[in-house]
C-alpha cells in the first residue's frame, strides 16, 4: 500500500447512488467532496412519485 | 430551484435565461430580495482538489424518445415519457397529483403502457441492453394510477417479456395482474395513430392468437430506458477508463464496483442499468472499495465540529424562546406569524418570542444561537414545519449555544397547519397559537437529558463462508478490523464452488480458491468451520455469541454481525427429476462443464426449462439468475458442439441490464427459445429409452415435440433454514424465508436492528457480482458504525423507579426490544431496571405499568398531560 | 350563530401516523381546522387516562393513531 494516501474522496454524482456512497465514506473516517452539476442534490429519484413494493414516497 | 424540498433549498439564477445577465437590464431580483442574496457578479470557479480516491456516481440520462419517429412523442401530446407521467401523478407534480391529460384536463378513462422504449433496441438506436427497471415501473405506475382514479381505469402494458426479478416484485406484478386488474399483453407496438378531433390515440397489436387488435387509448406512456450520458462518456474517456458496448463503465464480476483504473470506482446506474436499491447497494460497496484503498489515511483529513460545554440549567426557572417561521410564504401566507409571535410572547416563562423568515438557514441559526445566549435561554420552542425533518437540525443550534439539545419541542405549524387549512387563515393562525402554547406547556417541564455512551467493540462476526462471507471477511480485515467466520461446513466458498464461470467469462472456482488462500492467510480473520451459532446475547457494538465448533463451545464477543448464510437449489420433484441420469438441474450441468465432460460433445439435442419450483404458488417469486444461467450454458453447449440442438423453454427471458447482449447472442447462435405459461407446463416423457420433452408452441398453436439427450431443470435457489439465527438476532423473515433488510429501497444491506448486516443470497437471489457487491456494501455500513468507537443511544427513553416498582413483570413481558430485565444485585435487586441501550423510547412498558413507576424521558405523563390541559385554554 | 363543530384531539404515533400527517401536509390536502395533534413516541404509550383527560378538557372525540 503506498504511503502518502490521501483520506479524501472526491464523489462525481449527487443522486442517491453519490449521495449513499458519500455518506458512508464521511461516517467512516474520510473527508468527502459530493460534486454534483445541477443546482440541488437528489438525481432522478427525487423526480419520482412513490417507489415499489412499499409504495413509499419517493421525496 | 427546482422542487419545493430541494436540497439546498435555494434558488439560483439560470444564466441563459436572466434578462439581466444577458442584456443587462431588469435586476428586479436583487431589488426586491430582502437578504440582498442575489449577486450577479458570481462567476463560475475551478477549483483543484488533491483526493485519495474518486467515486464515480453521474447516473444515466432517460431516454429521449422523440428520435423514434413511430411514437410521434414530440407531436402527439397524450403521448408522455413514463417519467412525465410520475410527474403527474405526484403530488408536487403539474397537476398535484391529479391524474389528468395536460393537452386538456380530461380525466384518461383508459392508458397504455409501451415497454422497452430506447432498450433492447438495435434497429432504431444504438441500446441492446435492457434497461432494469421499466418493467417494474410501469407496473407501479399502473398500479398507483388505479388508486388515483379508481378500478374503472383501464390500464394496459405492452411488454416483451415481463422482467420482474428483484426481491417482491414478481408478487407485486403477480398482484397488479390478479388484483389489481391491470392488463398485461404480450406485443411489441410499432406505430400510434392521434385520432386529431379527440387527442385519443389508436394503438394497433397483435394478441396472444396472433390476431390484430385495434384499441382506442386516452393516454400513451412510453417506458424510457435508461442510457448512459454523452457527457459522462467524454468524461471517462478524460479519464481513462472502459465503457461497456452499451457505455456503462466496465467493471467485473469479482470487483463490481472497481473501474479499470486503480483508484476509480463506480456505483449507481453508470454501473449498469439498475434500480434504487442496486443503486445504494452499490454506493455502499464503492465507499468500501475506496475506504479499503486508504484506510492508511483514515480520519486524516476528517474535521471535528468543535464541542461547546453544555451549561447547567438543571431546577432553573423554565426561560423559553419562542421562534415563529415564516417558512417564506409558505406559513406566513395563510397564518398570521406577527399575531402568533405577539400571543406566544404573553404565554407563561416565555423570555423571548421573535418571527424568522426561514428557521432553517445557517445565517438564521446562527442568530438563533445568539439570542439564546443574549437572553439567557434555557428551553427552545420552534414553530414550524416538522420535528422529524427538523429536529436534529434546531437540536444542533441548541448544541452550539451550551443548551442540552433535549430542552427543545417543536409547534408543526406548517405541514399540519398552513398548508393544510389554506383558506381558512383565521382559523389556522388559531390553531398555530394553540400549537404554540402546547408547545411552551410541554417545553417548560423538560428536564435535560443524558445520552448513555457505549464503547464499540471492534470485532465484525460473519455467519457464512460463502463467497458473500469471505467478501465481507476480506474487506473489513483490509480496513483494520478483526473478524471471525462462521461456516457450519468444512470449507469456505460456499454454493459459488458448484458454479463453472460467470457472465462475464471468470472461472469462478479458481477465483474461489484464490480469495480462501488469502482469507487463511490473513492473520486478521479467524474462521470457524463446522461451526454453527448456538446463543447470541448483547446488542449493538457489544454482542456475545456461543458458537458449537466441530463440538466444542466457543464465545466470541464482537460489535457488529453480518449475516451471509446464502442460500441452496432447490430439488425438483416434477419433469421426472431423478428417474433418468439425462435430466439434470443448472448446478448439475455446470459440473459436466467444470470437468469437460466429452458426452457434450456428442449429444444432438439438449433442452432447458426455465422456472422450476420459480413463480408458482409455493414459491411465487422469481428466482433471478436462472435465465441468465441457463441461455449462457446453452452458448456453452453451442460453442462445443455448434450442430446440437438446444432448447430453452421459458416463460419470460429476464436477463436484465446487460445481460440482454448474451440473449441476443444466443438467438444469433441458433438456440431456439419456445414459451409456455404456468397453467399448460411442458411434459417430459421417457419412453423406449428416449427422452422427450412436449411443450405448445404458441405460434404454430400446437404441441411440439422434441427429442433430447439432455435436459436441464433450471431450478430455483430457495432460502436456508434461518428461523433459529433469526431469532437469535430478532431479524424478521418474510413469506418465503429470506431476511428482511431494514428498508427496501434504502436499507437494502442492514437490518432493522442495530449493529447487524445482510448480504448475498440469504437476503434473496443474485448473481456473483451483485452478491460481491452487497458484501461490500454490507462491510461499508457496518465500518460507518466501528468507525464511530463509541455510541449514544437516544435520551428519549423509558426509565425506572425502582421505589415503586412492584416486580410485577408487566414491563418485561410487553417489550418488543427486551429492554426491561430484573435487577439481579445491588440495592434494587428484584426490581425492573431499563437497558437504555435496548430502548427504543416507544412507551408500551409506561403505559403498561400497573404501579406507575416508570417514567419516559421526553413523553412523560407530565408533558402529556400538559398538553392535554392546553387544549381548553383559549388565545 | 355559527353551527356547532367538534373539538378533536389526536394522538399520533411518532412513526407513522404523524409522519403520515406531515405528507398530507406535502400533498397540500385540505382538511378542517378543528384537530389538535399530540405527538407521542408509539401508541403504546397511549393510556386511558389521556383519553380520558382529553375528553375532559372539552374534546368531542378522541383519536388515536398509529
Amino acid at each position: 500500500m503506498p504511503k502518502n494516501v490521501i483520506g479524501s474522496v472526491m464523489v462525481l454524482g449527487g443522486g442517491i447512488a453519490g449521495m449513499q456512497s458519500a455518506l458512508d465514506l464521511a461516517d467512516s473516517g474520510y473527508y468527502v467532496y459530493l460534486v454534483e452539476k445541477g443546482p440541488s442534490i437528489g438525481g432522478v429519484m427525487s423526480r419520482l412519485d412513490k417507489t415499489f413494493p412499499t409504495n413509499d414516497c419517493a421525496m | 430551484m427546482e422542487y419545493d424540498q430541494a436540497v439546498p433549498l435555494k434558488y439560483v439564477i439560470n444564466p441563459d435565461e436572466c434578462i439581466y445577465l444577458t442584456k443587462g437590464k431588469c435586476g428586479n431580483c436583487k431589488k426586491v430580495c430582502p437578504t440582498g442574496a442575489v449577486d450577479y457578479d458570481q462567476k463560475e470557479e475551478t477549483v483543484k482538489l488533491n483526493v485519495g480516491a474518486v467515486v464515480l456516481s453521474p447516473g444515466f440520462k432517460p431516454f429521449d424518445p422523440s428520435r423514434f419517429d413511430n411514437y410521434q412523442y414530440s407531436n402527439y401530446k397524450n403521448v408522455i415519457t413514463s417519467l412525465e407521467f410520475e410527474r403527474i401523478l405526484s403530488a408536487s407534480g403539474p397537476t398535484m397529483g391529479h391524474l389528468t391529460r395536460i393537452s386538456d384536463q380530461k380525466e384518461p378513462k383508459k392508458i397504455a403502457w409501451l415497454q422497452c422504449i430506447g432498450s433492447r433496441e438495435l434497429n432504431k438506436c444504438d441500446n441492446g441492453h435492457c434497461s432494469a427497471v421499466c418493467c417494474m415501473y410501469a407496473i407501479k405506475e399502473a398500479v398507483i394510477a388505479k388508486e388515483h382514479e379508481g378500478d374503472d381505469l383501464d390500464c394496459a402494458i405492452f411488454y416483451m417479456d415481463m422482467r420482474t426479478p428483484g426481491k417482491d416484485f414478481e408478487e407485486y406484478y403477480v398482484n397488479a395482474k390478479e388484483k389489481k386488474g391491470v392488463r398485461f399483453v404480450k406485443s411489441r407496438i410499432h406505430t400510434i395513430v392521434e385520432i386529431p378531433e379527440t387527442g385519443d390515440l389508436e394503438v394497433r397489436y397483435a394478441d396472444e392468437n396472433g390476431d390484430i387488435q385495434i384499441e382506442v387509448f386516452d393516454m400513451v406512456v412510453l417506458s424510457i430506458g435508461l442510457e448512459a450520458d454523452p457527457n459522462t462518456v467524454k468524461l471517462s474517456e478524460k479519464l481513462g477508463i472502459d465503457l461497456t458496448q452499451s457505455h456503462f463503465c466496465n467493471t467485473s464480476a469479482f470487483e463490481p464496483v472497481n473501474t479499470s483504473r486503480e483508484g476509480i470506482f463506480v456505483c449507481g446506474a453508470f454501473q449498469g442499468p439498475k434500480d434504487i436499491p442496486e443503486s445504494i447497494v452499490d454506493a455502499s460497496a464503492a465507499a468500501t472499495a475506496a475506504g479499503q484503498s486508504l484506510t492508511a489515511a483514515r480520519g486524516t483529513e476528517t474535521k471535528q465540529a468543535e464541542m461547546i460545554p453544555e451549561l447547567n440549567v438543571k431546577g432553573d426557572r423554565p426561560r423559553i424562546g419562542v421562534f415563529v417561521c415564516s417558512c417564506g410564504t409558505n406559513i406566513a401566507g395563510v397564518v398570521n406569524v406577527d399575531a402568533v409571535k405577539a400571543y406566544a410572547e404573553k404565554l407563561p416563562y416565555v423570555e423571548y418570542a421573535g418571527n424568522n423568515l426561514f428557521s432553517c438557514s445557517q445565517d438564521t441559526q446562527d442568530k438563533m444561537t445568539e439570542i439564546i445566549k443574549e437572553k439567557n435561554l434555557n428551553r427552545v420552542v420552534v414553530a414550524a414545519c416538522t420535528p422529524k425533518t427538523h429536529e436534529g437540525l434546531f437540536q444542533e443550534t441548541l448544541l452550539a449555544a451550551g443548551l442540552n439539545k433535549y430542552l427543545f419541542e417543536m409547534a408543526n405549524i406548517r405541514n399540519h397547519n398552513a398548508w393544510v387549512h389554506k383558506d381558512a387563515p383565521e382559523l389556522a393562525t388559531q390553531k398555530a397559537k394553540d400549537l404554540v402554547r402546547s408547545a411552551v406547556t410541554k417545553v417548560a417541564l423538560f428536564e435535560p437529558l443524558e445520552e448513555a455512551e457505549l464503547q464499540l467493540n471492534q470485532t465484525a462476526l460473519i455467519i457464512g463462508g460463502g463467497l458473500s462471507g469471505i467478501t465481507t471477511a476480506r474487506s473489513f480485515a483490509a480496513q483494520g478490523f478483526e473478524t471471525h467466520i462462521i461456516e457450519k461446513d468444512a470449507q469456505l466458498g460456499g454454493q459459488a464452488l458448484c458454479l463453472y464461470k460467470t457472465t462475464t467469462g471468470e472461472n469462478v472456482k479458481e477465483k474461489i480458491v484464490e480469495l480462501v488462500d488469502e482469507i487463511n492467510g490473513n492473520e486478521k480473520i479467524h474462521v470457524h468451520l463446522n461451526a454453527t451459532i448456538t446463543s447470541v446475547d448483547g446488542f449493538v457494538g457489544n454482542f456475545k455469541s456461543t458458537v458449537d465448533e466441530n463440538g466444542e463451545a466457543k464465545t466470541i464477543e464482537h460489535g457488529v454481525a453480518v449475516i451471509a448464510t446464502g442460500a441452496s437449489p432447490f430439488m425438483p420433484k416434477e419433469y421426472n427429476y431423478g428417474k433418468d441420469p439425462r435430466i439434470i438441474t443448472s448446478l448439475d450441468l455446470d459440473k459436466k462443464l467444470m470437468v469437460e465432460d466429452p458426452s457434450l460433445k456428442s449429444m444432438n439435442s439438449a433442452v432447458f426449462i426455465q422456472c422450476v419450483g420459480s413463480r408458482e404458488k409455493e414459491r411465487p417469486y422469481c428466482s433471478r439468475v436462472c435465465c441468465t444461467h441457463s441461455v449462457d450454458n446453452a452458448l456453452e453447449l453451442k460453442k462445443r458442439n455448434p450442430d446440437m440442438n438446444v432448447y430453452i423453454i421459458y416463460r419470460d427471458i429476464r436477463t436484465y441490464g446487460e445481460r440482454e447482449y448474451i440473449y441476443k447472442e444466443a438467438r444469433k447462435e441458433g438456440v431456439i427459445f419456445i414459451c409456455y405459461s404456468v397453467d399448460n407446463k411442458p411434459v417430459v416423457d421417457i419412453k423406449d429409452g428416449k427422452l422427450t420433452v412436449t411443450v405448445l408452441d404458441h405460434i404454430l398453436r400446437r404441441p411440439l415435440e422434441i427429442e433430447t439427450d439432455l435436459l436441464t431443470l433450471a431450478t430455483a435457489i430457495i432460502p436456508n433454514q434461518n428461523e433459529q439465527l433469526a431469532q437469535f438476532f430478532k431479524l424478521p423473515l418474510n413469506a418465503n424465508g429470506f431476511f428482511v433488510e431494514r428498508h427496501a429501497k434504502l436499507g437494502p444491506s442492514e437490518f432493522a436492528t442495530d449493529g447487524v448486516f445482510l448480504c448475498g443470497l440469504a437476503h434473496y437471489p443474485k448473481p456473483i457480482p451483485e452478491a460481491i457487491g452487497q458484501a461490500k456494501a454490507a462491510t461499508s455500513r457496518a465500518v460507518t458504525l466501528l468507525a464511530r468507537k463509541t455510541i449514544h443511544t437516544s435520551g428519549q427513553v423509558a426509565k425506572v423507579d425502582p421505589m415503586s416498582c412492584s416486580s410485577c413483570m408487566v414491563c418485561v413481558s410487553v417489550c418488543p426490544y427486551s429492554a426491561p430485565s430484573i435487577a439481579k444485585e445491588g440495592r434494587f435487586a428484584g426490581k425492573a431496571e431499563i437497558n437504555p441501550v435496548l430502548c427504543k423510547g416507544c412507551g408500551l412498558c409506561v403505559a403498561s405499568c400497573r404501579s406507575g413507576a416508570i417514567r419516559h424521558n421526553g413523553f412523560d405523563n407530565s408533558q402529556i398531560f400538559s398538553q392535554i390541559f392546553t387544549l381548553s385554554q383559549v388565545a | 350563530m355559527a353551527e356547532w363543530e367538534p373539538k378533536i384531539v389526536s394522538f399520533l404515533c411518532n412513526w407513522c401516523s404523524y409522519g403520515a400527517a406531515d405528507l398530507a401536509g406535502v400533498g397540500r390536502m385540505q382538511y378542517p381546522a378543528n384537530v389538535r395533534v399530540i405527538r407521542i413516541p408509539c401508541t403504546g404509550r397511549m393510556s386511558p387516562k389521556f383519553f380520558l383527560a382529553a375528553l375532559r378538557e372539552g374534546a368531542d372525540a378522541v383519536w388515536v393513531s398509529g
